[in-house]
């Protein structure tokens, strides 16, 4: 059956189409340098940084945060409409350029920086010590007691130590099977999982000795508890850096040279703090100003 | 408005999806304000033939003509508007009341408003529906036997000067139709309109009708007025398709 | 749903821009799913093809789709209201095709018979008849796109979706609540109003 029903709304179809175009683009200021961050606290805390290094060296910045995903992140950069924002090595290599992960960090930084340039013409700035990695985590008296500060000393110790964990740590070949099959050892006298937010609950009331973790979690800014050393360099590196348009850096060569500056400051333990802080209650805006006011002290 | 003529000439019809013809070499004429009844068995191409005249169904082969003029040569949107159709389904439009349906044809012709509504007044009377009571009533609210009255009443909006019915009667009880039988042939003569109405019973044909069409197997058996097929059945099949209607 | 008492007017502000997403997303979408349920409706051999393919659409992962159309349209409103009128064209053209095609046979043939051209017909009889279930896709589809328009909180552009994600990652959950109770509000609001419109259009066939 043929209608031209649709004649009579397509002239307010294309006004609509117009005005949404209009809605979505009034806000962008050419000359301010967008920056983007994904949609965890620690995405959202560290692009904070980097927005206010750059403002504090005269730039304009406009923030485009919480972004939903890598893809969605990617694609606004690829197209322009984001300049820069904060990714990790290992994130980079894995689930962008879907390489198997390296475990050296020199070597991962290497690699993701030459691919990025050449297939999206995009530039690794210099990386933070910051390590956002899969851990175990154990308490200052137990480490102390059993002289227990690396993966080695786990590996050997495990059959008396209790493990508290999440489930999928379990079966993950970079889980409980890749630490006994690369280290040796590793059989825990017991293993229970919990719900992700109580592992260092159970830690901290003694119904565990050691607990996974992820290095950058704020709960390991306490003094009652350590992350143990990955020493032989099992899980592949984490490291922070500004990924940045080519156009963008070409056009202002300031960003480079103030996020340099910035990321030898951003630490493990920095992002730690920071991360407990925001939820802990801070925004993201504070927890960076304050991280900027001591790298610059 | 006087009736329009109906030619037949040598009309078939093969459906695409069909083994035989469903019309085959049927020639017949119908007077200016003639009525005739086409029976016969289901299948035997009554209501194809009927939908022949308004062009819902196209000829293989062979002609239509109404008053001279070959059906096809026509648009058909335009023909349609002057011939009226009425359904044993009835098929009255549920959005719209009484008066929006009986006046539907007068107003896709352009009629002004208050010749359509003197119209729709006019044709509720003569089918013995009180315009007052009727005219703003929605067709869920009616009861068979009105709701068919309204179906012939729409049929005859645009003043057509020919009117094809298809079983207008089959789906009401005996006692409303014997008497809807009577309006509507006392409408259509007083208005002269040129009628076809298929029906499968014979003894509304034989009340009704001038003449009556017996079809079987896509063929015309016997053309001729009520007394003369009792009379004369022309075969054993229009014998046998009348037996006990003479009594 | 203390952050609804202290920030009434950032809520509320939030809630505009979630329903202008809405609004346009939804009247571009019935504008295309109109015509294309009209013509599917006609065509049997096509229809299944289409609807399938809408159903296909309407599968993809949002994150993924709004990562392409990111690519294509960049941040903002735009690849939000894009992803809406595809997600919604499943169950407009659906409402659509179902509405035509349970429409009473006798009045389609009553109306051809009566010189009704295919155009006077789909408009005076078709449609009018269709209405209800027209109506009924619209208001499922409504109610998945007002939910589904918190994803602006994914790509930079403001809905209610912001407080939602905003809350989800700062670990906020009077924002995160207070952004799924005005959601649900919205979507409950949307669907009591079209039942009652699908009602109005209900008594008139009767």
């Amino acid at each position: 059956m043929r209608s031209g029903i649709h004649l009579l709304t397509r002239g307010r179809a294309i006004a609509l189409v117009a005005s949404t175009i209009a809605l979505a683009r009034c806000s962008s200021n050419a000359n301010a340098i967008r920056v983007g961050s994904k949609n965890f606290t620690e995405s959202l805390v560290i692009a904070e940084i980097y927005a206010q290094a750059l403002e504090a060296a005269g730039m304009t910045v406009e923030r485009l945060f919480n972004l939903g995903s890598t893809q969605i992140v990617m694609a606004a950069l690829q197209r322009g409409d984001v300049d820069l924002y904060p990714e990790y090595t290992g994130t980079a290599l894995v689930d962008v350029l879907h390489e198997a992960p390296l475990r050296d960090p020199a070597q991962t930084y290497r690699v993701v920086g030459e691919a990025y340039k050449q297939r999206y013409d995009l530039v690794w700035l210099q990386p933070s010590p910051m390590n956002d990695s899969q851990a175990l985590a154990t308490t200052a008296a137990l480490a102390a007691n059993y002289a227990m500060h690396d993966l080695s000393a786990v590996a050997r110790l495990a059959p008396q130590l209790r493990l508290a964990t999440i489930p999928e740590f379990t079966s993950r070949p970079d889980g409980l099977p890749g630490l006994q099959k690369f280290y040796g050892g590793f059989k825990f006298a017991d293993v229970r999982t919990y719900d992700i937010a109580l592992k260092y609950d159970a830690l901290l009331s003694g119904k565990a000795d050691v607990a996974t973790a992820f290095t950058t979690d704020g709960a390991l800014a306490s003094p009652r508890l350590v992350v143990l050393a990955d020493d032989r360099h099992f899980w592949p590196p984490y490291h922070v850096a500004p990924v940045v348009r080519a156009g963008a850096l070409a056009k202002n060569a300031g960003i480079a040279k103030t996020l340099d500056a910035v990321s030898p400051h951003i630490t493990t333990e920095a992002a730690q703090r920071m991360n407990a802080a925001v939820e802990g209650g801070q925004s993201p805006a504070d927890a960076a100003s304050a991280f900027l006011k001591a790298a610059r002290a | 408005m006087s009736g329009a003529t109906i030619g037949f000439d040598d009309v078939g019809v093969r459906y695409a999806d069909a083994d035989g013809d469903a019309l085959r070499g049927v020639s017949f004429d119908v007077a200016s304000g003639e009525v005739v009844a086409i029976v016969g068995p289901s299948g035997c191409g009554k209501t194809t033939l009927l939908r022949t005249v308004n062009r819902l169904v196209e000829p293989t082969s062979g002609a239509v003509l109404i008053d001279g003029v070959d059906v096809r040569t026509m648009d058909a949107v335009a023909l349609r508007r002057r011939v009226g159709y009425a359904i044993q389904a009835v098929g009255l439009f549920a959005h719209m009341t009484v008066a929006e349906n009986v006046g539907i044809v007068p107003s896709l012709l352009g009629w002004p408003r208050d010749r359509i509504d003197r119209r729709v007044d006019d044709l509720l009377e003569r089918v013995h529906l009180d315009p007052k009571r009727f005219r703003d009533r929605r067709p869920r609210k009616l009861s068979g036997g009105e709701a068919q009255r309204v179906g012939v009443a729409r049929a005859l909006g645009g003043e057509p000067g020919v009117l094809l019915m298809d079983e207008p009667f089959g789906a009401v009880d005996a006692i409303v139709r014997a008497a809807l039988q009577d309006e509507v042939t006392r409408v259509v003569r007083d208005l002269g309109t040129t009628t076809l109405f298929v029906t499968h019973d014979v003894h509304e044909a034989l009340r009704i009708a001038d003449r009556i069409c017996v079809m079987n197997g896509g063929r015309v058996e016997q053309l001729d007025a009520p007394a003369a097929i009792l009379a004369n059945p022309a075969t054993d099949f229009v014998r046998r398709l009348f037996e006990g209607a003479r009594a | 749903m203390n952050y609804l008492a202290t920030h009434p007017a950032e809520v509320l502000s939030l809630a505009l821009a979630h329903l202008e997403l809405v609004a346009i997303a939804l009247a571009i979408a019935f504008a295309v799913a109109l015509p294309l349920g009209i013509v599917a409706a006609g065509a049997s051999r096509f229809s299944p093809w289409l609807i399938g393919a809408l159903a296909a659409l309407y599968t993809i992962p949002s994150l993924a789709l709004l990562a392409v159309l990111v690519r294509w349209l960049g941040l903002g409103a735009t690849p939000v209201v894009v992803a809406l009128i595809l997600y919604a064209q499943f169950m407009l053209v659906q409402g659509v095709v179902t509405g035509i095609r349970g429409v009473d046979p006798a009045q389609i043939d009553a109306a051809r018979g009566l010189g009704f051209s295919e155009r006077q017909l789909m408009v005076r009889v078709a449609l009018p008849q269709a209405t209800p279930v027209i109506l009924g896709g619209v208001r499922i589809a409504t109610v998945a796109t007002i939910s589904i328009a918190t994803l602006a909180g994914y790509v930079g552009a403001r809905s209610l979706g912001t407080l939602i994600f905003n809350g989800l990652t700062l670990h906020q959950n009077q924002m995160l609540v207070a952004g799924s109770v005005a959601t649900a509000l919205l979507a409950i609001c949307a669907d009591a109003g079209l039942r009652a419109l699908t009602r109005l259009s209900e008594a008139r066939l009767r």
